[in-house]
């Protein structure tokens, strides 16, 4: 009997999964506000079909109480979580706190499967960043003169960033020095430095005037990756690279910075790797490891090559959940989350996360081009990037598509400074929300007030 | 900020992509990996395959008692024991490299469904080896006592039809067999036509030949007056039963086997050259082979003390080399330069027969010219014509290029006797390597063997 419900549940997973991704992409279509809400719900109803269905399954295989609790607990807390924070804010977007949702919850249950400890860790922080993040938007909405204060984000990053080489504080790990050790808990300053950087990006493009004001920013931008290649994390240093490119294309609008900027990227990349060969060994090895990781299996393709087993085994329905070993993947509960779903719940799956994904991407862009302030603007879209990009070096890195440059999945992967930033970079997303949908009604408000005015105007002067 | 839009969508989408290509094309290949720790996995829910030879022997499978117990059975018993191994706490041969082939089951997919709901297995996929049953008994009982090996493969695919090892074990007792051998290292169970390292002899002359050629665009003009033995660099070299060649060019030098002659040749090269020459030949180098092997050895180089070059020219010394290696160095000759992949699965089938992958040849790449490869292939046909393999191919129906060898391996001079070569010079069919050990002791004759597994290929034609 048991076989038979983990079956069904397997395939009926992947059905939902189906049509929730189907969903995402048609709620983005502009509709009536009631059909939406619809939609809506029936976008979250899928959700919560596929995190029954997962735990159900778990609680069949592992039988204990604890999974039992743990999913009421995740259940009580969204739902709570979901009812009043959109009671709050009227104007907040659910398709974002769907999306989110549904990526801590799929977290959550990888986790559950992988590691219980570590899933009830995760879901601590993310309980209380749940709470945290709530007041992001209102901050947003009452601070305007957060817009002005690029020197101080210039100051806060660069020092935030330096941190990891204080003796005692920072440490190496897997070759890069870039954790901090505060009270037992390991932190990537980088993740929260890369907000910061957003931040100052956009607070700087948009009081910029003239050439000289942008070559000051670049070389404040290049410092910041100049540290995170002293600290030897290159991913980070590719993500800070991909946010200022990206943002100084929108600042500028002409197709040749981003051009050369890429450009410029690699043949620097280059140069700077054959200046410093000695120094990046770890970088050629991973190189090397993505070229053919089966023939470095003994040493540096030996996560590469586990990670494709892990897939290559899933198949498209993927083995079920607990019926696989992805726990032979290293670092299976972070950076390699994503092998773990294929092979459990299937490729289909993870390519319907990816979907999701771009889904998502596509409604930040679609805020962002929404978006009168320049600086909110801006910060929505450097956000953006910065969240597509981590998908794609994550990804990427695990299918063997690029090499593997260890970062995180954002809200799947275990990791508190990868689920802190992240959350913060959606919640800092809703409050441009809040803000510009309440800002547009005053907008549009002011237009037409003004164009009765004139109306009036012209009604005085064909009066006369 | 839709140019963005775009870029990041088009990533993603081939991002997408080349996943859909994995799992559709290079999965099955991926995770046939040793280092896959899945089989046991796979195993509760799949009862694993037969291994079939190309002419349709079952040479493994899997039997189930009346409790249930599934335990591998081998027909053949020790006739493919090191070919298709064994699968009993580890693995070796066939059954190491197609497990994941053997646990995988393409049975149709109503009957899988009604299996997993019931809880029972469903029937793994089978193996179709390009192992030949006739050619492979053939060089079994050729072989007989002695111990040695034999390795049979198609240049122009890299297709292995034959890979016998002696002394040999029966896989169905491998339990017991691994038992008692546990203290003692057994030499049963090495695969000795991949994995025994043999001093190549005479068959290494080949490789010196052709380092002549490429260092002496002259060679045709070469001749040298053989008086049996002489001093080379404080070496006194013979020939073998210290015959006298009398004048010999580069042709008669290989037919006869001249040892005096090579050494000769040997103080003209190039020692940089050389080894470089053999390490394109896969000397001190990964073989493309997926199975255990060892890697083969070739040791002087530029600086080495002149002293040791006679030795090793005429390949005694320290070279190394292994059976599987001796024939793919004539595999590359007979397919005009170009290697192919040596492999040994040929197709996987679902249980009712239908296929599932076909395993195509794949090349490795050219490691001598076509000039080069027609030009040794007519240096070797002096050995069999006129040389010291004449006398074996007498009355043959196909012609052969090839060389013998002797190579001794202790102060006593005992020594294991060596063939390789190939047959159908205009269109090579087959390359034969064969490696009888301590043949000066027991009188067995490697080209003696090699002429009974040409033969039974023509038979079977």
């Amino acid at each position: 009997m048991i076989t038979i419900i983990t079956e069904v549940s397997k395939y009926l997973i992947i059905f939902f999964m189906v049509l929730y991704t189907v969903k995402c992409f048609t709620v983005l279509k502009p509709v009536k506000e009631e059909k939406k809400k619809k939609a809506l719900n029936v976008q979250i109803f899928y959700v919560f079909m596929i995190h029954f269905l997962c735990y159900l399954t778990m609680f069949l295989h592992y039988k204990t109480l604890d999974i039992l609790l743990f999913y009421l607990l995740q259940m009580i807390i969204f739902i709570v979580y979901m009812v009043s924070y959109h009671g709050i804010y009227k104007k907040s977007s659910r398709l974002i706190t769907n999306n989110m949702a549904f990526l801590l919850l799929i977290g959550f249950v990888m986790l559950t499967r992988l590691d219980f400890t570590l899933a009830k860790k995760q879901f601590l922080f993310a309980t209380i960043m749940l709470l945290i993040t709530a007041f992001i938007p209102l901050i947003i909405v009452k601070c305007p003169g957060i817009k002005n204060w690029y020197v101080f984000y210039a100051i806060l990053g660069l020092g935030f960033l330096a941190l990891v080489f204080v003796p005692g504080l920072g440490k190496e790990i897997y070759g890069s020095r870039n954790w901090i050790e505060i009270a037992g808990f390991s932190l990537q300053p980088m993740e929260f430095v890369k907000i910061i950087f957003v931040f100052f990006l956009a607070s700087a493009f948009d009081k910029a005037k003239g050439i000289w004001n942008y070559f000051v920013i670049t070389c404040v931008a290049g410092v910041f990756m100049l540290i995170l290649v002293a600290e030897k994390d290159l991913g980070g240093a590719v993500i800070f690279f991909m946010i200022f490119l990206m943002m100084i294309y929108i600042a500028s609008q002409k197709l040749f910075v981003l051009i050369g900027g890429l450009g410029g990227g690699v043949a620097l990349a280059v140069a700077g790797f054959m200046l410093f060969k000695d120094k990046f060994g770890h970088v050629l090895v991973r190189i090397n490891a993505w070229r053919d990781p089966f023939a470095y299996i003994d040493t540096n393709g030996y996560q590469v090559s586990q990670a494709l087993f892990a897939i290559g085994s899933g198949r498209w329905e993927g083995s079920g959940l607990c019926q696989g070993i992805p726990t032979t993947v290293p670092v299976v509960t972070s950076d390699f989350i994503f092998a773990a779903i294929c092979e459990e719940l299937g490729v289909i799956f993870g390519l319907c996360l990816l979907l999701m994904y771009i889904s998502c991407f596509i409604y930040f862009i679609n805020i962002s081009m929404k978006i009168r302030d320049p600086f909110y603007k801006n910060v929505a879209f450097g956000f953006t990037i910065c969240f597509i990009f981590q998908i794609f070096l994550n990804v990427g890195g695990v299918i063997k598509f690029i090499p593997s440059t260890g970062v995180t999945l954002p809200l799947v992967s275990y990791g508190v400074s990868s689920i802190v930033s992240t959350m913060v970079i959606f919640g800092i997303i809703q409050g441009i929300c809040v803000l510009e949908n309440s800002g547009v009604g005053k907008y549009e408000k002011n237009k037409s007030g003004k164009r009765r005015k004139q109306k009036e105007l012209r009604e005085e002067f064909s009066g006369e | 900020m839709l140019v963005i839009t775009y870029l990041v969508v088009i990533l993603f989408l081939a991002m997408i992509c080349h996943l859909i290509i994995f799992v559709v094309r290079d999965a099955d290949v991926a995770i046939a990996n040793s280092y896959n720790k899945r089989q046991n996995l796979y195993a509760e829910k799949v009862m694993k395959g037969q291994i079939l030879s190309r002419d349709g022997e079952v040479l493994a499978e899997t039997l189930v008692d009346e409790e249930g117990n599934e335990s591998r059975y081998y027909p053949y018993a020790n006739m493919f024991a090191h070919a298709v191994g064994y699968d009993s706490q580890g693995q070796s041969g066939l059954e190491m490299l197609s497990t994941y082939y053997l646990l995988k089951s393409n049975q149709n997919i109503i009957t899988r469904i009604y299996n997993t709901l019931s809880g029972k297995k469903n029937i793994g996929n089978n193996v179709i080896a390009t192992l030949d049953y006739r050619m492979q008994s053939t060089a079994y009982y050729a072989l007989g006592s002695n111990y040695g090996a034999v390795v049979v493969i198609e240049p122009d695919t890299g297709k292995i039809l034959t890979m016998v090892s002696k002394p040999d074990f029966d896989p169905n007792d491998i339990d017991s067999i691994l038992a008692e051998t546990q203290e003692t290292e057994s030499s049963y169970l090495l695969n000795r036509a991949t994995q025994g390292l043999y001093p190549p002899g005479s068959t290494f002359k080949v490789l010196t030949a052709l380092e002549y050629i490429r260092e002496h665009p002259d060679y045709r003009q070469y001749t040298y007056q053989c008086k049996s033995e002489d001093m080379f660099t404080g070496v006194p070299i013979h020939c073998y039963n210290y015959n006298v060649h009398g004048e010999v060019d580069l042709k008669d030098s290989l037919a006869y086997s001249c040892n005096t002659s090579f050494a000769n040749i040997g103080q003209k090269l190039d020692m940089g050259s050389f080894r470089s020459l053999c390490e394109t030949f896969l000397f001190n180098a990964d073989l493309p082979y997926d199975g255990y092997y060892s890697k083969s050895s070739f040791v002087l180089d530029a600086s080495s003390d002149p002293t040791l070059i006679p030795q090793t020219v005429i390949g005694q010394g320290q070279t190394l080399i292994t059976p599987l290696h001796n024939a793919l160095i004539m595999c590359a000759i007979a397919n005009g330069g170009v290697l192919m992949k040596p492999y040994m699965i040929d197709r996987i089938e679902n249980c009712d027969g239908n296929v599932v992958k076909m395993f195509l040849p794949d090349t490795y790449g050219r490691i001598l010219s076509a000039d080069e490869a027609s030009l040794m292939t007519e240096l070797m046909t002096g050995v069999t014509e006129y040389g010291t393999a004449s006398a074996w191919f007498d009355g043959a129906s196909y012609t052969i290029a090839g060389k013998t060898g002797t190579a001794e391996f202790n102060e006593n001079k005992d020594s294991h006797s060596w063939f390789v070569g190939f047959s159908n010079i205009d269109h090579p069919d087959i390359v034969v390597c064969v490696i009888v050990e301590n043949a000066s002791s027991t009188g067995a004759s490697a080209t003696a063997i090699a002429r009974e597994l040409f033969d039974c290929y023509y038979q079977n034609q």
